[in-house]
Order: structure tokens, then sequence, then C-alpha cells
């Protein structure tokens, strides 16, 4: 009986090829979309994670709180001893130290004058420790626009539009001015080795990086550090896992009820990138509910038409002595069959687009210059297992359910009148 | 109404004694009643009243018939062979087929009486289009679950009855309309059923196809035993039957056997 329905359908190709289509461009387009929302989001916490969160990150508690106002009064105290526990007690992560600060570069004239200034972000990096891997993490090399990387201590990377602005050339002396940890006033003189372009406004904007020792030297923060990060060793983020890290963490720390002890956050816990996350999740899980919701009025709206040109076939299958059950039952295995071909045709389809996307990615940059969010500027979709039923479901389900709506309708029409067709 | 002799035969025990030899030859072999109709009303909802299409419909037919309801177009003859096909049932009255009451049947065992006992062919040969002559003529048997090769079998034979096992792979777009009523033939014979219902099977065919089918069937009726009923208002057709029914506005009015030797009226 399958065998001769099969038949029916490849011979008929009036009765599948409207809902393989239907089929085949939902699947697709859900696909697509679910892999570019996994490619963004992906980006996403991968560049969050690389410049500024971490997959983990300790502070002080104070510190988190007021995060914004980069606090370093508020910094932690002893992190080279603390640095060591936590490499001792999770060694699937690197761990690194971060200084963020904010401040005044002012550029000498040498003339006790001032060729310019402007308010500046500076961040602090394990730039001299080549262990860190700091360097490659935050893509220096490829960010760079001039110049070449901080060699020494005393040499620091600008923005190259901040550098631009200020009118710095490369090797000329640039002055920090600030706040140290306790408050009082720092000035510190900086060559400036290169400039950087990370594409991302957000970043680039009055940007300087300098060595950590540097950052120490300047800010007063002998053995005090920020931040510090901890990344997988396999560079992808794990939800499930840095939640687990960070509860383990704080656990020893629940009973210190001081706001200077340590408290490790989960990135999805930072920068509310937790939003971020399951508002696509949400987003996709829409997508996917009107989807199916859309497909399965299509689809129910061809098997009525499907149907009713097939009145005749119905009623002459019913005189030959077929039962309406069967005849009905026939229509869903009909329905299984043609939803199955569209939805391997869509998911082919869907992951080829997704397998494009991932390879060459299409660039917003001309869209991203004035935004200040930290976005990627190359949008890329990213294969996920969860792909491959993604898009397949749903079409199944669609077609099977539009296909048992509409069949509803002929089982419900009395023998008689299904016969009646056969009459010219 | 119905001649006197075969009410006899019919009925045991009525009052009229008087034989007719000619008839009582047919039917004293195969004595078994194997339609019943007893005061079969059928009314249709038509706007906010009824129509009948049937009225008080009284009559039974042998095992091995060959008869047919004739009448003008309207009279009802559709509306009865549907009754008879378990296709559906009266308002008023009891159709027995084979032993079994239409009215009381459900989905499932009307379709089984189809599919086990009755064949139908119809005006429009109403072959499925997609498949070819082979797997039309296969479908009844799939429904059955028979082996592949009980089918084979059975459909390569149904199709030599009609001549056409030659054209058993075309599609029936690529046949004749004699040859499409052939295979529609095959079809309702395939499955050796006790009962034919034919309607209007020349209508849409030439003189010499109508001849050819009808002499087929009637071939069919002699060797098989199946018993064939008919609707039809061609003469042709007619002229082979041994019993016709004339039905009128729904009525029986007339019933009379056919003697093709003798030509009683
Ligand atoms: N489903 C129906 N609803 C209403 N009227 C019907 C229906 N089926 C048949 N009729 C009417 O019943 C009468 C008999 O129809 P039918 O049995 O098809 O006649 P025949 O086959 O002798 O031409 C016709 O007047 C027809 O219009
Ligand atoms: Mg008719």
């Amino acid at each position: 009986m399958i065998r001769f329905l099969l038949k029916g359908i490849l011979r008929d190709k009036n009765r599948s090829m409207l809902p393989v289509i239907i089929i085949t461009i939902g699947v697709t387009l859900t696909i697509l979309l679910s892999g570019y929302l996994k490619g963004v989001m992906g980006d996403l916490t991968d560049q969050n994670a690389r410049f500024e969160t971490g997959h983990v990150k300790v502070m002080t508690r104070a510190y988190y709180e007021n995060k914004d106002q980069l606090p370093n009064d508020l910094a932690l105290l002893d992190a080279a001893a603390l640095t060591d526990t936590l490499r001792k007690a999770f060694p699937d992560m690197q761990w690194v130290n971060r200084i963020r600060f904010g401040g005044l570069i002012d550029v000498p004239d040498g003339d006790d004058g001032s060729k310019g200034q402007g308010p500046a972000v500076g961040m602090a990096l394990e730039l001299l420790s080549a262990s860190s891997g700091e360097i490659q993490r935050m893509n220096i090399p490829g960010a760079l626009v001039k110049g070449h990387l901080p060699a020494r201590s005393g040499e620091a990377l600008i923005g190259h539009d901040f550098a631009t602005k200020l009118n710095v050339k490369i090797g000329d002396e640039i002055t920090y001015m600030g706040a140290t940890m306790n408050g009082s006033l720092t000035f510190y003189r900086f060559s400036v080795s290169g400039t950087l372009r990370f594409g991302s406004a957000g970043l680039d904007r009055g940007a300087i990086i300098i060595d950590i020792s540097d950052a120490r030297t300047m800010l007063d923060m002998e053995d005090a550090t920020g931040e510090i990060l901890g990344f997988f060793e396999s560079n992808v983020y794990n939800d499930d896992l840095a939640l687990a890290h960070a509860a383990r963490f704080n656990s020893r720390y629940v009973q210190v009820r001081n706001e200077y002890a340590p408290v490790m956050i989960a990135l999805r816990d930072q920068n509310n990138l937790a939003g971020y996350l399951d508002y696509v999740d949400m987003f996709s899980l829409l997508f996917v509910g009107i989807f199916v919701f859309a497909m399965s009025i299509v689809l129910w709206n061809t098997g009525l038409l499907g149907g009713l040109r097939r009145y005749q076939e119905f009623g002459i299958r019913l005189a030959l002595g077929e039962e309406k059950g069967h005849i009905y039952r026939t229509l869903v295995y009909e329905a299984i069959l043609i939803g199955a071909i569209g939805s391997v045709i869509g998911t082919c389809t869907g992951l080829l687009g997704i397998w494009y996307l991932q390879v060459h990615g299409i660039d917003i940059s001309g869209m991203m210059k004035n935004s200040t969010m930290m976005m990627p500027s190359v949008l890329r979709a990213r294969f996920t297992p969860d792909l491959l039923y993604i898009g397949f479901i749903p079409g199944l389900f669609a077609m099977v359910f539009g296909n048992m709506l509409s069949g509803i309708g002929i089982y419900k029409r009395q023998t008689a009148a299904l016969f009646k067709e056969l009459e010219v | 109404m119905r001649p006197v002799a075969y009410t006899k035969q019919l009925v045991p025990g009525t009052k009229n004694p008087e034989p007719d030899f000619a008839y009582v030859n047919t039917f004293n072999m195969k004595q078994e009643k194997i339609i019943t109709l007893e005061h079969v009303t059928k009314r249709f909802p038509v706007g906010d009243g009824e129509f009948a299409a049937l009225r008080d419909i009284t009559l039974d037919f042998q095992k091995g018939e060959f008869a047919g309801l004739v009448g003008p177009s309207g009279s009802g003859k559709t509306t009865l062979l549907n009754i008879i096909g378990s296709l559906d049932s009266p308002t008023e009255g009891t159709a027995m087929v084979m032993g079994k009451r239409i009215s009381a049947l459900s989905h499932k065992q009307s379709a089984r009486l189809r599919n086990l006992h009755l064949g139908f062919i119809f005006q429009v040969f109403n072959l499925l289009p997609v498949y070819t002559v082979y797997e039309n003529v296969e479908f009844s048997l799939l429904l059955q679950n028979r082996s592949a090769s009980e089918r084979k079998k059975a459909v390569m034979e149904a199709l030599e009855w009609v001549g056409l096992e030659k054209m058993a792979n075309k599609k029936p777009a690529k046949i004749s309309g004699g040859e499409g009523q052939r295979v529609a033939i095959a079809r309702a014979m395939v499955k050796r059923p006790e009962i034919v219902l034919a309607d209007e099977p020349t209508a849409n065919l030439d003189a010499k196809n109508a001849h050819a089918i009808i002499q087929t069937m009637k071939k069919l009726n002699e060797e098989l035993g199946t018993t064939f009923l008919f609707s039809t208002h061609d003469e042709k057709v007619m002229s082979y039957l041994d019993r016709l029914v004339h039905l009128n506005d729904g009525k029986v009015a007339q019933d009379e056997l056919v003697n093709h030797k003798t030509k009683t009226p």
C-alpha cells in the first residue's frame, strides 16, 4: 500500500510539487534564520568574552556592582595569590589579569603646552608576557594599523582614529592623566608604538592599551588588579560549565560579609548577555512557531484543494471497498512522505546557505559606523547540530497537521456525497 | 408488474400456481435471493422540503441474474444502485444484500461488503489516472492484503477476460474509451464479486464498443455466475438483459422477464 501511495505521489506532480516547494522554502528560511541568529549570538558572545567579560570574570563584589565606573579603588588585592589559586582550582581555564581605567590623554607640544587632549578608556593587559595569550585573544596584530606591538614597558597602543584626532604619530610621547587607586592624581608618560582599529566603534573610541605592569605603577596598584578573566582552553563558551564554576567559586565566600571579597561572574550574567541569549532563543522559538502556523494554514489549503481535485479518486476507492478511515490514514501517510521529502530538501538548502554564511559571511561594517554596541562587523551564520532538526520537524509537522485538517473535511462528507462526484 | 410465474418461483407459497417453464428453467438452478428490497423509499432533503427519489420499492434479485433498471433520466436508477451498493442507505424500508441489511452496516462493514462482494462499473470509466491499467485493476486486491503472486495471477486473468493483457502497463490516458470500460470491468471482476453493479456502462461508448462490453459481461455472467445489475436506457444493453425493471418517478412501473428467443412482452 505504501508503494502504491508513493507511486501516486511521484507520478502526480500536482499533488506533491506545491507542498514540497512550500515546505522547502519554509524549512530553508527557518534554518537560515536560526543559524544566522546562532552565528550573530556566537560572534557577539565571543567578542564580548575576548574584549570584556571573559568566559568568567573575578572581581570584588563592590567592583562588580559599580563596574561601569571603572572603580579601581575597589580592585582586588593580592592579585598574584588569587590568580594562582584560580589556576589550581580551575585548571581547564586560562586566567589573566586586566585593569580597565579612564582618564585623559594629553599630547605635549614639547613646549610645556598641549597639542591636543581627549578622554580615554584604557585597558591594561598582560601584553609583555607571551604565555597570557592576550595579544591573540584581543586580535591586536589584526587590528594594528600602524607601528608595532609594545616591546617594553612605557609603550602604548592607541586607537587609530583617536591618534588622528590628537594628531599623534608613531613614536610620539603622550601623557596619561588620571587618578590612582587611592584617589591621588597621576601623570604617566608613554611613547606610542602603534595605532589600532578593532572595527567596533565602542572599542575604538578613545582607546589606549598598555601593559599591566605600567598600569600597576601608574595607578599605584602594586599586586592589585581590577579583574581576573578566565577563558576555557577550548576558547568556546560553555554556559553550563561557566555557571558551575562560578557557583563553586562563590560558595567559598558566601560566609564572608565583605564587599572586597572576590566574586566570579559567568559571561551570561554580565553585560545583560543573559537577556540577549534568552531573547535569541525566544526569537528562534517564536519564528518557528509562526512558521509552523503559517505553513499549516497554507498546507491545509493546498490539502483542501488537492482533496477537492481527488474526490473522484476517493469515490472510486470507496466504491472498491476502501474504508473512509483508511483513506484518511493514507492521506496522512502521504503527507508524511511529502513532508519528509520537502523537509529533507529544505534542510539541505538551508544548511548550504548556512555553510556559505559561515565561510564567507556578510560584511555589515558599513551599517555599523555609528554604533556603540559591541557588535561584530561581519555577520556569520554558525552551524549547530540542532539545525538538522529545527526545520525538519516543523516542516513535517506543518504538512501532516495541515493535511489532517483538510482531510477531516473529506472524512466528514457522506459516502454517497463523495460518490456523487463520480457522476457526470 | 412482475410476471406471475416468476413471482411464484421467488416467493414459494404464493397463490398463483401457473407455471411458465421458459423462466422456471432459467431460475430453478439459482434460487438464491441475493438482493432483497422491501418498501424501500429514499428521500433527499431539497431546500426546505424533501424529494422522494425512490418510493416504496419492493424487489428481489436472484443469484446469477443479468438484469437491468431501466427508465428515463431522474427516475431513480442510480439512487437504487447506490443503496444496493451500500454507498447510501434507504430512508425507509429494508435493503438486504448478501443477507446483510444495508442500513445496519457500519462504515467498516459496508466497505468490507463492497470490497469482498460487490463490483462497480460506472458511466465514466473512472480509472485512477496516475496508475497503470494493471495497478488500477490491482487496487481492490491490495485492499484485501492479497500476496503479490496472488494479485498478479488474478489481475492478469481479469485482463485476459476483457482481452487487455497487452495493455497492462499503459496509463488510462493512453487507451480508448472502449478499452477504458473494459479495464473497469476487469477491475470490478478481479476479486470475483458476487454482484456487479453497472451504472449506464455504455453511455459513453459507440455502438460497436457497447456491444463488445455487454457481450463480455454476459460471458462472465454465464461462466462465473456473477449477478449483474445494470442501470441503463440504452436499447443495445436492454437487448441482452434477461429482466428489465422499469422505474418511473422512483416507482417500479413494470418488472418484465425477457425471453430472447420467444420475445415475451
Ligand atoms: N443527493 C441528492 N440530493 C437531492 N436529490 C437527489 C440526490 N441524488 C439524486 N437526487 C434526485 O433523485 C432523482 C433520481 O436521481 P438518480 O437516481 O440519479 O436518477 P437516474 O440515475 O435514474 O438518472 C433525481 O431527480 C435527482 O435529482
Ligand atoms: Mg443515473
